[in-house]
């Protein structure tokens, strides 16, 4: 399969180089890098901010991903149902998508600073009790990374569930009306069984994107205040780059590796349990 | 998938929609409010003054349309693959290919860079064409296979009863019935090739081969960053994501009404 | 059509792949010691590439349109990176063998470390002797000189050099509301109490980005005593010193003063602080001698229609010493590092043509004038001054006199900014500064855990 050989080709050789990286205290250009042997893992484990990342990310992953599934699902419905202007609402959620957390970084800071659109928005609806400074509190700047991301992927979310549920044969559909199912209850047995192939694939891809979250927290929080929107994707990011310890930060790549495919693994697993427990 | 027949049914729908709607719409507002303060739509006429706008869209159009013809047709084969076809230890390829999901492009990018050097492609379109589809192919092999593992098993038995071999069935049945996930996919790697930003600006050197989004960074500087023209960049190199995704999703729906399956 | 495709494009797709892996069999990995290319090209024509993440592409322009009325047959192409890309591009394309010819590298951790690809340059002093005599040193600024050093080698032609250390005041807005430029705390709370009952914002730090922090309790630490930081810097006093955290009280006391903006913690230095001082919604900011250029008409309109401001109407902006927040007199201390410098590949195939160019864009009065007057660096060449008569000031009677007078502090400071500032202690000064300012430490504990991260770093 050429598909196999190519990924296999280029993105195992990095793999690879990876592994062996991580077994140095490199630089990254000096000629003589040190073999630390498994050194640099003994270090992670001891790492309080590998922690906090890790914690942060698993968080991050239940929220996120719960938002963006229910959300994006219920769009989708609701988007197949005929509502009007449906193509503008499409084009609104899908948007979010296609622009660079760059760019969208600075605006949503303006957003959510201190004198931004959001505390405005509150101030003037009757809400002003609860406007405050977002990002500059350990407290208020995870929701707010969650809320950016949520936003920037329900798209993905809604174009799979759209394009999921036109597979759902609309005789069945039809059959449960007849036999006067209502709408909820239709959307709980058949729909979400029937895009749950989607729900699978998607939550796989939730948990190694949740591993990988760098953007959006680099971006608008640089990880910070205090390391309150570390991720293990950002964390790399600081070690590798900027402070060049190169072979601590492969040695972190390969525990991302690691702790994402048993994270897809357990979703796969769960999913193909449960599918035999309901017969599918 | 929603049946609302009558009126305050119809508008208690709308309003869910609309309700739902607002924390999407309102960053994007702020968005185009930035890109139009300042200079007002001066924030556009300058960014189409860069001059090499044109070679920038040239640039993305090529690297998209190669990366989406390659990802589609290796999505396609390895989808219908991996989901119906009897391959021994498929499953572990199969989590050979999505282990590949989990490495961040950063840590790719000096093996990638030796690589292309290696094969003669470095400063040509190849050289962010292959590693583009090759970051997206475990992506949408993932949700292509969920898909066509949806397609009836029956269907395929049919085929063959009627003396199809495998690759009429994937031609005639996988094909068609998987058309609304086509669409997605077309439209991700869309999203994936025509955003990306590190792999073009690394492994291109031509000027005339770079990719509109490079176009923010005329605006950005060590020491000041021109926020409105880079919200104007952003607009003018969406709009051309939102259109293809438009006319994607109509044609394909399209496709499905007109009885192409069933 | 599928059909067809599918079976013209599997095949040399299979092809390339099998090519790849053994490709990347023989490309090998770690880069090895690099070794000087023997054969160093012509010194006056042909083409050379030029990476870096400064200057702009007009300033760039400007260089090589000035450059080539010297050398007509040397053609340079620039490209520019991002500061947050420029690490992640230049480290594999230094490492192969198609790299630039002549690359931005800059002192200290930040993006393009001259200690890290230092080790990638050629030694330019033979070059600087040649055009400079043997007295070559003392006609450079000397902070240029010694922070893009890589071991004995000169990696590295500084262009200019910033230095930090002064407020910048929208004189504007302090004659609007009568005020005048603050100097001890006492003024700066009564300026900044002014200012919010005006609904101005006072002074706006950008405090996420912590690498500003830094300049900021310098400053202050500078006030409460000269030297201090430069030798907690250099590990002669631990960062426990009671001036460093008195320091660190000072910068908890500016945000419980309310002269550092509410949500301060929650902005960027660039754009966000930028952006606030150049629309006018704050009337100070912490920024260093890179702010010259927003000094002129053209520059500083430019900048605030930036900010999003429509219809942009140039302000007066001036340069001011950090108060005397400790009260001990200690005022004006200025702190910098080359900002930039053209480093030669010693991969290149002209290596002699891209030594033309960084020396004379480094060395040569007339590569020097072009960056004196962009006005975004003090010139590497000490006897260059921007030309006045050609630089168009928003306010030229304030302006000229408060700019001389930087520039001519700027060039008698030796003390480094972020020169010696290695990544990790960077990031642990960064941990300070914002564990203090959001109260989830006292200046002593945090001073203790910064002292703690540095005994670490060797």
């Amino acid at each position: 399969m050429p598909a196999f050989v190519l990924v296999v080709g280029i993105l195992y050789y990095c793999i690879g180089e990876t592994g062996y990286l991580s077994t140095l205290d490199w630089d990254g250009t000096s000629p003589t890098p040190t073999s630390v042997g498994l050194g640099n893992y003994e270090q992670i484990l001891q790492d309080p901010i590998f922690w906090q990342a890790i914690w942060h990310t698993v968080i991050f992953f239940i929220v996120t991903f719960t938002a963006q599934t229910a959300i994006g699902f219920v769009f989708a419905a609701l988007l197949h149902s005929k509502v009007k202007l449906g193509t503008l609402y499409k084009v609104i959620v899908f948007t979010p998508v296609v622009i660079a957390p760059a760019t969208m970084a600075p605006v949503f800071r303006q957003m959510f600073a201190a004198d931004g659109q959001l505390n405005w928005t509150l101030d003037h609806i009757g809400l002003g009790f609860l406007s405050q400074p977002w990002l500059a509190q350990s407290s208020t700047a995870m929701p707010v990374i969650m809320f950016i991301t949520v936003w920037n992927f329900t798209g993905l979310t809604f174009v799979l569930y759209y394009a999921a549920m036109g597979q759902i044969d609309p005789e069945t559909l039809e059959a449960a009306r007849t036999d006067g199912a209502s709408n909820i209850r239709t959307l709980v047995s058949i729909v979400w069984p029937g895009v749950r192939g989607t729900t699978v694939a998607l939550g796989m891809l939730s948990v190694i994107g949740a591993l990988k979250t760098f953007d959006v927290p680099y971006l608008v929080t640089i990880g910070g205040p205090n390391y309150a929107t570390e991720f293990l994707g950002t964390y790399i990011y600081r070690i590798s780059i900027p402070s060049a310890h190169v072979g601590y930060g492969a040695a972190l790549s390969i525990m991302l590796l690691i702790l994402a495919l048993v994270g897809a693994i357990a979703v796969a697993v769960r999913a193909n349990r449960k599918d035999s427990e309901t017969g599918v | 998938m929603f049946e609302a027949r009558r009126l305050p049914a119809k508008l208690i729908l709308q309003l869910i929609v609309t309700l739902m709607i607002v924390p999407y719409l309102f960053p994007l507002i702020v968005m185009v409010q930035g890109s139009l303060a300042g200079e007002g739509v001066g924030n556009y006429r300058a960014v189409f003054e860069v001059g090499a706008i044109g070679t920038f869209f040239k640039s993305s159009v090529i690297i998209s349309a190669s990366t989406i013809l390659i990802v589609y047709v290796l999505t396609m084969l390895a989808a219908f693959g991996f989901s119906k076809l009897h391959i021994r230890r498929k499953e572990i390829y199969f989590w050979m290919i999505l282990a590949a999901l989990t490495l961040p492009e950063v840590v790719l990018l000096t093996p990638l860079f030796a690589t292309t050097l290696a094969l003669g492609v470095y400063d040509t379109y190849w050289a962010v064409v292959l590693p583009l589809a090759a970051l997206q192919i475990p992506f949408t092999v993932l949700i292509a296979r969920r898909f066509v593992d949806g397609v009836p098993d029956a269907l395929f038995d049919a085929a063959r009863i009627d003396g199809a071999g495998t690759f009429t069935a994937f031609r005639y049945i996988v094909l068609p019935m998987t058309r609304p996930i086509a669409a997605a996919i077309v439209v991700l790697t869309l999203i994936g090739s025509w955003n990306a930003y590190l792999l073009p600006l690394v492994l291109i050197q031509d000027p005339a081969q770079q990719t509109v989004t490079l176009l923010p960074q005329f605006f950005v500087s060590q020491f000041s960053n021109d926020q409105t023209k880079v919200l104007a960049s952003a607009v003018i190199t969406a709009i051309p994501e939102i259109v293809a995704y438009l006319c994607l999703q109509g044609l394909f729906e399209r496709g499905l009404s007109a009885g192409a399956i069933k | 059509m599928l059909g067809s495709s599918r079976v013209s494009k599997r095949r040399p797709l299979g092809a390339v792949a099998a090519l790849m892996v053994v490709g990347l069999t023989l490309a090998g990995c770690a880069g090895g010691a690099p070794a000087q290319n023997a054969d160093q090209g012509s010194a006056d024509s042909g083409n050379i590439t030029w990476w870096g993440w400064t200057p702009d592409a007009t300033p760039a322009e400007a260089y090589i349109k000035a450059f080539n009325k010297v050398y007509p047959n040397i053609k340079v192409t620039f490209k520019k990176l991002t500061i947050d890309g420029y690490d992640a591009a230049i480290r594999p394309a230094l490492a192969s063998s198609v790299g630039p010819d002549v690359f931005a590298v800059a002192p200290g951790a930040a993006n393009g470390s001259v200690d890290i690809y230092g080790v990638n340059a050629v030694d330019l002093k033979p070059a600087v002797e040649k055009t400079l005599g043997a007295d070559w040193e003392s006609k450079l600024a000397p902070i240029g000189v010694s922070s893009l050093m890589n071991g004995d080698k000169l990696a590295a032609l500084s262009v200019g050099s910033v230095f930090s250390g002064t407020i910048w005041v929208n004189k504007d807005l302090f004659d609007k509301y009568g005020l005048t430029p603050p100097k001890t705390y006492d003024e700066w709370k009564k300026v900044c109490e002014t200012f919010k009952a005006n609904n101005v914002g006072c002074f706006v730090q950008g405090a996420a980005q912590t690498a500003f922090n830094e300049d900021t309790l310098q400053a202050i630490t500078d006030n409460v005593a000269p030297g201090v930081w430069e030798k907690a810097l250099k590990g002669e006093v631990p960062w426990t010193d009671p001036a460093i955290v008195q320091a660190l009280t000072i910068w908890k006391k500016l945000f419980d003063d309310g002269i550092m903006q509410e949500g301060a913690l929650g902005m960027q230095q660039y754009p966000d602080a930028n952006n606030g001082f150049m629309s006018g919604k704050y009337a100070m900011v912490m920024m260093g001698t890179w702010y010259m250029q927003y000094s002129t008409i053209e520059g500083n309109t430019a900048a605030i229609s930036g900010a999003g401001v429509a219809d942009p109407k140039p302000f007066t902006q001036l340069p001011i010493p950090f108060p005397d927040v400790a009260g001990t007199g200690n005022v004006g201390a200025l702190y910098g590092d080359a900002d930039f410098g053209l480093a030669v590949n010693q991969k290149s195939k002209n290596i002699a043509a891209a030594t033309t160019f960084a020396t004379w864009l480094g060395t040569s009065a007339e590569g020097q004038q072009v960056v004196a007057d962009v006005l975004n660096d003090i010139p590497a060449l000490i006897t260059t001054q921007p030309n006045w008569d050609t630089v168009k000031l928003v306010n030229p009677e304030v302006q000229r006199p408060a700019l001389e007078k930087l520039i001519s502090d700027s060039g008698k400071s030796t003390e480094p900014r972020l020169a010696t500032v290695v990544a990790d202690l960077q990031t642990a000064i960064g941990v300070a500064s914002t564990t203090v300012a959001a109260g989830e430490a006292t200046p002593e504990q945090a001073a203790a855990t910064l002292q703690a991260s540095a005994a670490k770093i060797k």
